[in-house]
């Protein structure tokens, strides 16, 4: 593969810094792969410690009447492992590698704000700090201090003063409050950077896909988040200044807040889901040696997933008896979402379809996504009917559901990413072996811990029970999933010792280790501070294809 | 966009490059200070009111700080850019699969191969489902004649779905005719007919070959099975009264009328058609690619 283009090594030939100044250049900076890289170790060093959270809680739960854990540090854990995987995990993770690779990917050489750009980042990370100060906040450490124990949609009224006294739901208010500006500011950047800062030839219908996605992401972002710190505001006024809008005794509703939350809280899954939809669309591709089939009906598909993911919250109210009518649509709604979804799946098999596909790593992750997405789904949709959701809410079986997506569908699609993109961040590769360990051994413990977790579920096992009486039948099928936890920790530890070793010891990757075809492969790995030396103009939807194959370019296949 | 609009915006931020150097926003610690500031300012509503006050110490500053960035000149910071030629290296590995003999055609003797070559557009799959649709009621009306002597029985038991006060209402009163049944009957009917068609739309490239085959029985199987599954879920009232024979019979002819409409559509030439000689493409010669040859890129 013998082609040109100018790129520069000067990055790789810089002489050692100091420490301090190392740490001086990344505190002060504005670039976007330094503050992408820093959101996704942040998310990193926060899905460790959530995962840690989550083998607790599996081991208080693998044997009936257990006292591992009390049943107030029980209600701590999950509520700080939900928060933090959704609020300091998900979202971080997903706007570092957004904000890595969107500027890369359309030929820009920034964000379009980069100062806001540092902003968004510093407030998110210390609204995490926040969080977890709250360990040490109040009754200090040993006594656990005030870590929130409301769950991660802190019910009204129970947060209120009245039932939650302290500041343990304070902690929780403001550290979403922050992370929701940080992530509103993020938002703003990704929109405008991606409307404005196009390379020349960018047209929006040559727009790769995973910035597209993250364009409707982001507006998702303003108008679900919106809401939420709506909600924070006045959970924080009744709290401090004695309103009532959510406080029953005194005329407010409890309901209000359930609708302010999952107006927020259905999209939001929406903005985790979308972006590992994105990585997929550039991974699946390349590993298939096909282009992606039927571009236009991604991005159509993409615009309506974004609409109807906002019309759909009270499916998590189903339980609250907001009447026949409101039951009625919002099941309907929730199960319309299932065809743009399918168009995408099936666009992605017609994509692999008859491709040469190579199960690299990252191809692997992807593979585990398509099915295990396409379970989600189908669980989804047996809850989105009303009459099935009232038997099932509030048991594992919901837990199994989401945690389908969560981690079935995000999490692998997540991995595949990284394994993808590693490479150009770094410039090393990650060990192909220990990746399909990585993969073998995540696949196993997944399918064991959430495939079996619906079966509790059925059988009557409700959620955030601290323990339980034994011969219910729930017995084996917790220990199970239990176990299953714990093969999925090892095969995460797998990965971080890959990432480690591979940071020092891994292949030198080149500029382009996969024969990609979009921009970020056009330069160095990793990138120099500004890119591209020279910004690159494009006639096709596969630039890179272009530069390798002058005598079969693209545009003449494009439609 | 146009090209010249997105090439006017392309250094928006006015990273203008002078003799091997680029212009970058230079690097401040003031929006790390502000984030700080206010979140330390919240901090304190849980913690002491000092922190609040510190909070609002660094604020200050961090706003006026950042202001100096920007105004009057956004502040930035020339970086030294070494241009030199360096070949896009790629170590990917092409395991070339054994190929069987075969004539070179367009097609094979090209790089690359886009499949399927052809296919159906999306909403082909809809048009389809509206004319099964309509095909539909047929069955269901002679059901309703033969078995209640009225043809409204059908089409009230659909809406019924949506009516949940009619849940317990007897069959003489759904072989009554009534307005909102009708109503919510064919809206019921005529989305699902619509969606179904779109899904179907998605699935059919993946089964250029045989459509009718796919559209006209496969996917009715298919789609029969899913409901029989889930009607009890989705709408008790029609999965207590339903009568599966004569429902089986409906989805056959929506089937067959869908994948008939389906057949009559024009198929989309992929890009890899379109990339063919111009005499292949008006059928003046016969090599024509079969899909089923198993092609790579052959450019390693
Ligand atoms: C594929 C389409 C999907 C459908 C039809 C669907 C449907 C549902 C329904 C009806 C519920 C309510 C269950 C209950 O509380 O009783 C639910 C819960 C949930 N879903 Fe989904 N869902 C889908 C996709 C997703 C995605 C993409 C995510 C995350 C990225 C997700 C995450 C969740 C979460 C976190 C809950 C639990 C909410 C709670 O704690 O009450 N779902 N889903
Ligand atoms: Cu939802």
């Amino acid at each position: 593969m013998a082609t040109t283009t100018a790129v520069d090594l000067t990055s790789q030939t810089k002489p050692k810094k100091l420490l301090l100044q190392v740490a001086h250049d990344w505190l002060t900076t504005v670039d976007h792969k330094k503050i992408g890289i820093m959101y996704i170790v942040y998310a990193l060093v926060f899905l460790v410690i959530a995962g840690f959270m989550a083998m607790l809680i599996r081991i208080q739960l693998a044997v009936p009447n257990n006292h591992f854990l009390s049943p107030q540090v029980f209600n701590r854990l999950f509520t700080m492992h939900g928060t933090t995987m959704v609020f300091f995990v998900g979202m971080p993770i997903l706007f570092g590698f957004g904000n890595y690779l969107i500027p890369l990917m359309i030929g820009a050489r920034d964000m379009a704000f980069p100062r806001l750009n540092a902003f968004s980042f510093w407030i998110s990370a210390f609204g995490g700090i926040l969080l977890y100060y709250s360990y040490v906040g109040g009754s200090g450490l040993y006594g656990a201090g005030s870590a929130p124990d409301v769950s991660w949609w802190a019910y009204a009224p129970l947060t209120e003063k009245v039932f939650s006294p302290g500041h343990s739901t304070d902690y929780w208010t403001f550290s979403i409050l922050l992370s929701g500006i940080g992530t509103t500011g993020t938002a703003i950047n990704i929109v405008a950077t991606i409307l404005s800062m196009r390379c020349k030839g960018m047209t929006m219908t040559r727009l790769p896909l995973l910035p597209w996605i993250y364009l409707v992401t982001s507006f998702l972002v303003f108008v679900a988040v919106s809401p939420l710190t709506a909600a924070q505001i006045m959970i924080t006024i009744d709290r401090y200044l004695g309103a009532h809008f959510f406080d029953t005794q005194a005329g407010g509703s409890a309901i209000l807040w359930f609708h302010f939350f999952w107006i927020f809280g259905h999209p939001e899954v929406y903005i985790l889901v979308m972006p590992a939809f994105g990585f997929m669309n550039e991974i699946i591709p390349v590993f298939s040696r096909k282009a992606i089939f039927g571009y236009p009906a991604m991005v159509a598909a993409t615009v309506s997933i974004g609409f109807i993911s906002l019309s759909v919250w009270a499916h998590h109210m189903f339980i609250d008896g907001l009447g026949a009518g409101g039951n009625i649509f919002f099941t309907a709604a929730t199960m319309v979402i299932s065809v743009p979804t399918g168009i995408k799946i099936f666009n992605w098999l017609a994509t692999m379809w008859g491709g040469k596909i190579q199960f690299k790593t990252p191809m692997l992750f992807a593979t585990g996504f398509l099915f295990q997405f396409l379970g989600a789904g189908l669980t989804g949709i047996v809850l989105s009917s009303a009459p099935m959701d009232w038997q099932l809410n509030n048991t594992y079986f919901v837990v199994a559901h989401f945690h389908y997506v969560l981690v079935g569908a995000i999490l692998f699609a997540l991995f595949a990413a990284f394994y993808y993109w590693y490479p150009k961040m770094t410039g090393r590769m990650l060990s192909e072996r220990l990746g399909k360990w990585h993969f073998w051994l995540f696949v196993i413990g997944f399918h064991l811990t959430f495939d079996l977790m619906h079966v509790p579920g059925i059988l009557g096992m409700p959620r955030r029970i601290y323990t339980y009486e034994a011969g219910r039948g729930w017995d084996s099928w917790n220990m199970l999933v239990s176990a299953g936890g714990f093969i999925q920790a090892i095969a995460t530890v797998i990965f971080v010792v890959n990432m480690v070793w591979a940071f020092y010891r891994g292949r030198v990757a080149g500029p382009d280790p996969w024969d990609a075809w979009t921009l970020e492969w056009a330069t160095t790995s990793p990138p120099p501070d500004y890119n591209f030396a020279v910004p690159p103009s494009i006639s096709s939807r596969r630039p890179l294809w272009d530069l390798k194959h002058p005598e079969d370019v693209d545009s003449h296949y494009e439609y | 966009m146009s090209e010249r609009a997105a090439m006017a915006h392309n250094d928006g931020t006015g990273h203008a490059e002078s003799e091997g150097f680029v212009q970058l926003p230079a690097p401040t610690i003031w929006p790390l200070i502000l984030a700080l500031g206010v979140s330390l300012s919240l901090a304190g509503l849980v913690t002491h009111w000092a922190i609040t006050v510190l909070g609002v110490c660094l604020v200050l500053p961090a706003i006026v700080g950042w202001f100096v960035q920007i105004f009057p000149h956004e502040r930035h910071e020339p970086v030294a850019v070494s241009t030199q030629i360096v070949p896009i290296s790629t170590e990917w590995i092409v395991h070339v699969r054994p190929q069987p003999e075969i004539e070179p055609s367009a097609a094979t003797t090209g790089r690359r191969q886009v499949l399927p070559l052809e296919s159906y557009s999306l909403f082909v799959g809809v048009k389809g489902g509206i004319a099964g649709g309509i095909a539909m009621t047929v069955p269901a009306a002679i059901f309703g004649l033969l078995k209640y002597h009225s043809v409204w029985y059908p089409i009230n038991l659909l809406a019924a779905g949506g009516f949940v006060s009619w849940a317990s209402e007897s069959d003489a009163f759904l072989a009554q005719f009534h307005l909102y049944g009708l109503l919510a009957g064919f809206a019921i009917h005529a989305f699902s007919s619509v969606l179904v068609g779109l899904l179907y739309g998605a699935i059919l490239p993946m089964f250029p070959r045989r459509p009718i085959l796919t559209a006209g029985f496969i996917a009715p199987l298919f789609w029969t099975g899913l409901l029989y599954t889930s009607l009890g879920i989705l709408s008790p009232i029609l999965d207590a009264r339903i009568n599966w024979l004569w429902f089986i019979v409906s989805q056959f002819a929506f089937g067959l009328v869908a994948g008939f409409v389906v057949n009559l559509q024009v198929r989309v030439r992929t890009p890899q058609f379109r990339a063919l000689p111009f005499a292949v493409r008006a059928g003046l010669h016969t090599d024509a690619p079969r899909v089923d040859e198993s092609l790579g890129d052959k450019n390693k």
